[in-house]
């Protein structure tokens, strides 16, 4: 009798290659929210309603309605990573850059980190600090 | 009508996966790992493991030290005291520090002696050197990567400080994991995902998202590919600093004995990350930042040695070897 640790090993797999060209759906944003004042705060719900606000302000209901997720969001610091389709990565980007405000006090989205592959966001170079 | 096209467009990525074997004579997973020569961060996740074995620990502690020099002029390396102390011994390898290459004047070091300078047209018009154009668009501050201590001695005149590389351990418990099969490298319907889903998944894990969104969460429907299991436990292992290409092969080496004796996990990743300022992704071919200056790649080693390797680049670089 075989027990499943003891099963004869498959085969050695065959050299293969594959290059894909634009393959990824989606671009991730690391992006976080500024206030001029202090002590503004909003819960990931509200935040994902800001962003589809300043969607709409720009490119109207339709683009409003693109597939958009927050994947991680930390109230503390107002930061997040934002999943969009690739045929959304612009229009998302403008609208974020051209928000100036959240219910009457002034903000700004600052955006970290741009890339097509999610692995790319989990750290950054230019964040290393060596002083 | 184009400029609406143009508001769809994105830069072009490039995604490289291959499957092989260690056992491979012509495998070229050392190759790839020797002549990625600038590494920020690497990324080790090993499924059903609690506790870290001895020796892969010891080598992840080890991993550094790298040096940091202020004010360092460029003709320092290149002067034959330089060139005899460091650069002949092959694993020397620096970077100028907080230089963006879309923006600045960028230098590296490579471990084969090559300088590479990347410079704006007034820099390269003052310096008279013969060079070429970038494919794709001073006296600065260093970082240097080393094997031997001497480094701190023989920039005594500087400023030069010795950090070791942040190292950040964690264990994740139920984690929903991608089955995969190690032939099937475009994945198999409703028996294995393909390598792309694997790698969007690893971004996920180390981004600490959540992988189990109901298609209807208002926040993120963002879900792990299927078809999944779940991992009773999962170990994780960043190393972020300066890395030698060399460290990396010690790494992945010990990952590929990590199947010697019985284990209840199938494979095990390890993903390495570029300076996104780096002047060079892979040998001498050119990097830039266009929007995202990534130049990263994962393997996943399988139980029987096979193995998948993704490279990936973003607009401004060539398509990895």
């Amino acid at each position: 009798m075989w027990s499943a640790l003891e099963k004869m090993p498959a085969p050695a797999t065959t050299y293969e290659r594959i290059v894909y060209k634009n393959p990824s759906e989606h671009h991730y944003m690391k992006v976080c929210l500024e206030f001029q004042d202090r002590g503004v705060g909003l819960n990931a719900a509200q935040f994902r309603q800001l962003l589809i606000s300043a969607l709409k302000d720009l490119f109207g209901e339709v683009d409003a309605a693109l597939p958009l997720d927050i994947l991680t969001y930390e109230e503390k610091t107002l930061s997040a990573i934002l999943r969009i389709c690739s045929s959304g990565l612009v229009k998302l980007w403008s609208s974020l850059t051209l928000l100036g405000s959240y219910k009457g006090k002034k903000c700004a989205f600052r955006v970290i980190q741009v890339s097509p592959f999610l692995l790319a966001l989990s750290g950054n170079s230019r964040e290393l600090v060596l002083d | 009508m184009a400029t609406l096209r143009r508001l769809r467009e994105v830069p072009r990525h490039l995604l490289v996966c291959e499957k092989s074997n260690f056992g491979h004579d012509k495998s070229r997973h050392r190759h790839l790992v020797e002549t990625h020569y600038h590494n920020y961060r690497v990324s080790i996740l090993i499924p059903e493991c609690g506790i870290l074995s001895k020796e892969l620990k010891n080598l992840v502690m080890e991993t550094g030290p790298y040096y940091f020099v202020k004010n360092l002029p460029l003709h320092e390396l290149i002067t034959h005291d330089f060139i005899n102390t460091f650069v002949k011994k092959g694993s020397c390898c620096a970077l100028t520090y907080n230089t963006n290459i879309d923006e600045d004047n960028t230098v590296a070091l490579l471990p084969d002696g090559k300088l590479i300078l990347s410079l704006d047209k007034d820099t390269y018009e003052e310096t008279g050197l013969q060079g070429r154009p970038s494919q794709y668009s001073g006296r600065k501050i260093m970082k240097f990567s080393a094997e031997e201590s001497t480094m701190m001695s023989y920039f005594s005149n500087y400023q030069i400080q010795e950090h070791q590389p942040k190292i950040a351990l964690s264990t994740v418990t139920e984690l929903q994991c991608p089955v995969l099969q190690s032939s099937a490298l475009r994945g198999a319907p409703e028996a294995a995902c393909s390598a792309p889903e694997l790698l969007d998944w690893l971004g996920a894990v180390f981004s600490h998202a959540e992988l189990n969104n109901e298609p209807n969460n208002f926040i993120s429907t963002y879900c792990c590919p299927q078809p999944s299991t779940v991992l009773a436990k999962a170990y994780l292992c960043t190393i972020t600093g300066f890395i030698l290409p060399e460290k990396i092969c010690l790494l992945l080496e010990q990952l590929c004995h990590y199947f010697d004796e019985p284990k209840l996990a199938p494979w095990v990743t390890l993903s390495v990350q570029g300076f996104a300022d780096s002047p060079v992704s892979w040998r001498e071919n050119e990097h830039g930042f266009r929007k995202g200056g990534e130049h990263l790649y994962n393997f996943v080693i399988f139980n029987n040695q096979d193995y998948w390797l993704q490279m990936a680049v973003g607009a401004n670089d060539d398509c990895p070897p």
